[in-house]
């Protein structure tokens, strides 16, 4: 029963942090929602019984795709749509 | 490089940098044992020069040394391979596996007992795999600050 | 108007897939349960006898299928290359001159 709940809970958290990085105008944002929705997703293969994928997920999608968004957006504009 | 953050930011990347290498180096030796392996123990080890990079933002360039270790890692891992198939029969054989020796051990059937010396050749191509992917990494995330730095943005 | 036919065409393709996902293995066993284990159940048993590793995971990766791991790390090497490729040191050019 915990099991079912808290996997109800992991797939509504991966879909609202889904939604949020589209509906961000500002690009820091969408790019650290991005990250948060990585992390829910690293809980998830966990859930499923994937220690592997999930230490990979959580190292490679919550940390480093981040950090590489982060120099990207700093090189170009913050705003969409700017001009 | 010209950006640096908040000495609460420094503080903690400098108290949390080490428990993560350390992390990361646990995941790789233990690869054969638990969850976990080269490529993940890599990463785990590339995420702390996110860490180091975005806190402190300055750095010496370290980009030889770095691509010395990558290109290393994986000639050692190809020539593991191949010993495979000349001292075994095919390519990626594990000869040493069950002969003595280092990681030559020998393991029950059954429940994992976590003997940390076992496994033949499958712990030392974490660790050549390890190496790689942890300066690959980092590499990428160095180029990519420097790259970002020497860009001029118009406001 | 548009948008409801974008939004009609993508949700008919995803019922497709998940029909086709479901009706395909309707039959003989259930939805998400593969049909051939043979090589499976070869791996549980052996690999510890094998390779002497407790690590199944593991030992797949670097044994059994380890020329996968090969390719991986080739792709990641061709990744920095290409990095360090577009993002090197480019000298200014020389404008005017001679020539």
């Amino acid at each position: 029963m915990i099991y079912f709940v808290l996997q109800i809970l992991v797939l509504v958290g991966l879909v609202m942090t889904s939604l949020a990085v589209i509906l961000f105008k500002d690009l820091i944002s969408a790019a650290i929602s991005l990250g948060a929705s990585s992390l829910i997703l690293s809980l998830q293969f966990y859930l499923l019984r994937a220690p592997d994928v999930a230490i990979a997920e959580a190292a490679v999608g919550a940390a480093l795709t981040t950090a590489i968004f982060i120099f990207a957006i700093k090189a170009s504009q913050r705003e969409e749509g700017y001009r | 490089m010209n950006w640096e953050m908040s000495k609460i930011v420094r503080t903690v990347t400098d108290i949390m940098v080490v428990p993560i290498i350390v992390y990361g180096i646990y995941l790789i030796v233990h690869g054969h044992l638990t969850p976990g392996g080269g490529f993940q123990g890599g990463a785990v080890i590339a995420s702390s020069t996110a860490l180091l990079i975005i806190a402190y933002g300055s750095f010496r360039d370290h980009k030889a040394d770095l691509s010395s270790i990558e290109s290393i890692g994986l000639t050692l891992f190809i020539i593991l391979a191949l010993l495979g198939l000349f001292l075994g029969a095919t390519m990626f054989h594990n000869y040493s596996a069950g002969t003595g020796g280092l990681f030559g051990g020998t393991v029950p059937q059954g429940i994992n007992p976590g003997y940390i010396n076992t496994g033949g050749t499958v712990p030392l191509m974490n660790i050549m795999v390890g190496l790689e992917v942890a300066a690959a990494l980092s590499l990428i995330l160095l180029m990519m600050g420097k790259a970002s730095d020497s860009v001029e943005v118009e406001a | 108007m548009r948008k409801l036919v974008a939004f009609l065409a993508i949700m008919i393709i995803f019922a497709f897939l998940v029909i086709t996902a479901v009706e395909l293995r309707g039959d003989d066993g259930g939805f998400g349960e593969p049909v051939n284990t043979e090589m499976d159940e070869y791996f549980l048993e052996n690999s510890q006898s094998h390779n002497q590793v407790n690590n199944i995971v593991t030992a797949i990766l670097f044994d059994y299928r380890g020329l996968d791991t090969l390719g991986e790390a080739t792709v990641l090497f061709a990744a920095v290359s290409g990095v360090l490729t577009v993002l090197r040191k480019m000298k200014p050019v020389k404008r005017g001159g001679k020539r």
